[in-house]
């Protein structure tokens, strides 16, 4: 994919070496967002489980 | 300094002027004073003109212009005197994925302060932060509610590529205030953000962090957290004054 970059006022198509930068940091936010999905669902599935809701839930823990 | 001077004299009638009464007294315009102390004592004394309202000075040790309201000293500019000063302003161009501002740090200030407002962008999520050419040893977590619930929930990046969530992007604009500490010194960079995203399935944040190394930094880059890209809106850059 290529990325348009801005430095200052100038605008222009990243180079290899910042496309690569882009593509890490795109891929750890997709890797942390996907780690908080899973923790929600296994939080939901649990909750599921005990048969209460999250109130319930926080309620419980004080 | 050429300028300064002691006293501001009272001429009296037939008195003769000499060219060093000439320089003294229209030379400068404004009376020139090293400090408070010598500005108080150039006024009201013998051949010293009296203080009154509309006077003015300047004080070479603080770089300021003062006038004399008729009771006390104030000062006239600049305006940074101890407080926030504008540095410099970038547009956001039309469907970039990163922006660098350079020239934004400098031996000037210590902190510094951020702020990302206007624009638009095409996905709705955050932008990540780097300083100058450094890709590695951000240390940074944030908190978040989401509007829709009550819980709290946290996120945190050990010796990442980038400073996480430094702003809140959305179609309705861009949010986020930024504190940096030490950008420019070469020591640790402190870093702290906080927004609030102007769209319903967002949140307000706030976090913080370091960059664990000592290297001096002028110049900084908002990335877009996530594909997407941005388009108008202003990132300001701001320095707190150090006294």
């Amino acid at each position: 994919m290529t990325y348009k970059i801005q430095i200052d006022d100038l605008v222009r198509d990243a180079n290899e070496e910042e496309t690569a930068l882009i593509d890490a940091q795109h891929a750890a936010s997709k890797a942390r967002d996907k780690a908080e999905a899973d923790k929600a669902k296994a939080k939901a599935a649990l909750l599921d489980k005990l048969g209460i809701t999250a109130n319930e839930a926080a309620l419980l823990l004080g | 300094m050429a300028n300064e001077q002691t006293t501001v004299p009272l001429f009296v009638a037939a008195e003769v002027l000499t060219a060093a009464d000439m320089n003294l007294s229209a030379g400068t315009g404004v009376p020139v004073f090293a400090n408070t102390t010598t500005r108080d004592a150039g006024f009201g004394g013998a051949g010293e003109k009296v203080l009154a309202e509309g006077q003015l000075c300047y004080l070479s040790d603080s770089n300021i212009v003062q006038y004399y309201s008729g009771a006390s000293w104030a000062t006239v500019g600049p305006a940074s005197a101890g407080a926030l000063t504008f540095i410099k302003s970038q547009t956001i161009g039309t469907t970039v994925t990163s922006v660098n501002v350079t020239s934004a740090f400098s031996a000037t200030y210590d902190r510094y302060l951020i702020t990302l407002s206007g624009g638009t962008c095409t996905t709705n999520r955050a932008l990540n932060m780097t300083l100058g050419s450094t890709t590695t040893g951000y240390y940074s977590s944030y908190m978040y509610v989401s509007y829709a619930s009550s819980t709290v929930v946290g996120n945190a990046s050990s010796n990442a590529s980038s400073f996480l969530d430094a702003g809140v992007v959305t179609s309705n604009g861009l949010t986020g205030r930024i504190e940096l500490n030490n950008p420019f010194n070469a020591v640790r960079t402190e870093f702290i953000n906080f927004g609030a995203g102007l769209a319903t399935n967002q949140q307000p944040i706030i976090g913080g962090g370091f960059v664990d190394n000592a290297t001096s930094y002028t110049d900084f880059t908002l990335t877009m957290a996530s594909t997407g890209t941005m388009t108008g809106g202003t990132i300001r850059v701001y320095g707190y004054a150090n006294s």
